[in-house]
């Protein structure tokens, strides 16, 4: 979706989406010269609203909620990979491996 | 949501809006299902605090609650949504968030591992997108003949939607395929509507059946005859014994409801005497001379002190 439809359905100017995506809060996906955004983008704007509207963060917390929530879900795909790959293995090998990392 | 708001948000009933505020922070701070994203139970939770939270923020709607003119469900107005984790988890950003710097230290030696942490995410296959909710309004007789409605879906597409005959108060239709979106090339979900009958001023359904009264003249009543009566599906011929009186209640077969397994409810019409509009000269002269009408005493077994 362009600019325009983002900003109508966040209910938010352009100018605020200019300074979201200046702060990489939003990464809009380069087409032709134009940004396209995406049902994920526009999912991740209302996360931003949520955070600065009735959840009282500041500009700075939202910076640092977005940094850190990218890690995790990044954290979480691989982590996922990791998971869906062991299981492939014989059970064995699915025991070792649980066996090194289980404290109790 | 049927809890009480205060009871969800955790706050006493003359809580200040102050309050309200923080006790809302706290909850969605733990509850908000991006902020918790393997936390699937997450978002339903949320969603009742955001609705609790939206009634008592609004010092109008407050007080109406506070005032019994509205409950609970009146807050429920917020739109489904979908959150950033259901597209971050399926990997169908693109990778334009990845954040791999942050865990480079794990691909440091070098081993078999290196590559795995310094690549992209693999996204996952294609999964069906959320269903989405809708609720529509249709009249009562449109619901028990079916009907074809156009709707306007909140992307701007009209879609043509059949109500089908029978179609009872609460029932979901769904539509194939017109939800959201799926992730990488998956099916776009259903939309679901939620269909609210209104109640029609004459017919009142009683499970299966409908019940309904339906004025006749004093002719009819006293001669009986044949007289047109309404039904749901149209109106049909009844024939009135002679001395028909008001409160009687005549079953018309088959001429209720859709019934579930097929087949149809009964109607149940109760008769009621009217009189003209007009005084009639010619009846109330007759009514004067009517020996046995000063001696009838409808009201002789009330009790009462009649």
């Amino acid at each position: 979706m362009k600019d325009t439809e983002l900003c109508a359905y966040l209910q938010i100017e352009v100018r605020v989406l200019d300074l979201w995506v200046q702060q990489r809060w939003l990464v809009p996906e380069e087409r032709g010269g134009m940004r396209e955004f995406h049902n994920a983008d526009l999912a991740r704007g209302r996360l931003i609203l949520d955070l600065i509207g009735p959840m009282g963060v500041n500009e700075d917390g939202v910076d640092v909620a977005m940094n850190l929530l990218d890690q995790v879900h990044a954290l979480r795909g691989k982590l996922a990979e990791l998971v869906a790959a062991l299981r492939e293995e014989e059970l064995e090998v699915q025991k070792r491996i649980l066996s090194r990392i289980d404290f109790e | 949501m049927s809890r009480d708001p205060y009871e969800t948000l955790g706050v006493s009933r003359d809580a200040s809006q102050k309050d309200i505020q923080s006790a809302y922070r706290k909850l969605a701070k733990n509850l908000h299902p991006d902020l918790n994203p393997g936390d699937k139970a997450a978002e339903e939770k949320f969603k009742g605090v955001s609705a609790a939270y939206s009634l008592l923020s609004d010092e109008e709607k407050r007080k109406k609650f506070d005032r019994g003119e509205i409950d609970a469900t009146g807050a429920e107005t917020a739109p489904p949504r979908d959150y950033y984790r259901d597209y971050a988890s399926h990997g169908s950003t693109g990778g334009r968030y990845e954040n791999r710097s942050a865990f480079s230290d794990f691909g440091d030696a070098d081993d078999v591992f290196s590559s795995f942490f310094s690549r992209r995410n693999r996204p996952q296959g294609p999964i069906k997108g959320r269903d989405a909710h809708y609720a529509m309004e249709v009249d009562f007789l449109e619901a028990v003949n079916g009907a074809k409605k156009k709707i306007t879906l909140p992307d701007g597409t009209a879609l043509d939607l059949q109500i089908p005959a029978g179609t009872r108060d609460g029932q979901t239709l769904r539509l194939r395929g017109k939800g959201e979106p799926g992730f990488n090339n998956g099916p776009p979900g259903d939309a679901l509507i939620d269909i609210t009958v209104r109640p029609h001023p004459i017919f009142k359904v009683d499970g299966d059946d409908v019940r309904y009264e339906v004025p006749i003249s004093l002719s009819e009543a006293v001669l009986g005859g044949k007289i047109r009566v309404p039904t749901v599906s149209g109106a049909v011929n009844v024939t009135l014994a002679p001395n028909s009186n008001t409160g009687k209640t005549l079953r018309l077969k088959g001429k209720g409801l859709h019934k579930h397994g097929g087949g149809h409810g009964d109607a149940f019409v109760t008769l009621k005497v009217v009189l003209p509009d007009e005084p009639d000269s010619e009846l109330t002269e007759f009514v004067k001379n009517w020996e046995a009408g000063t001696r009838h005493d409808p009201r002789k077994t009330m009790g009462g002190g009649v």
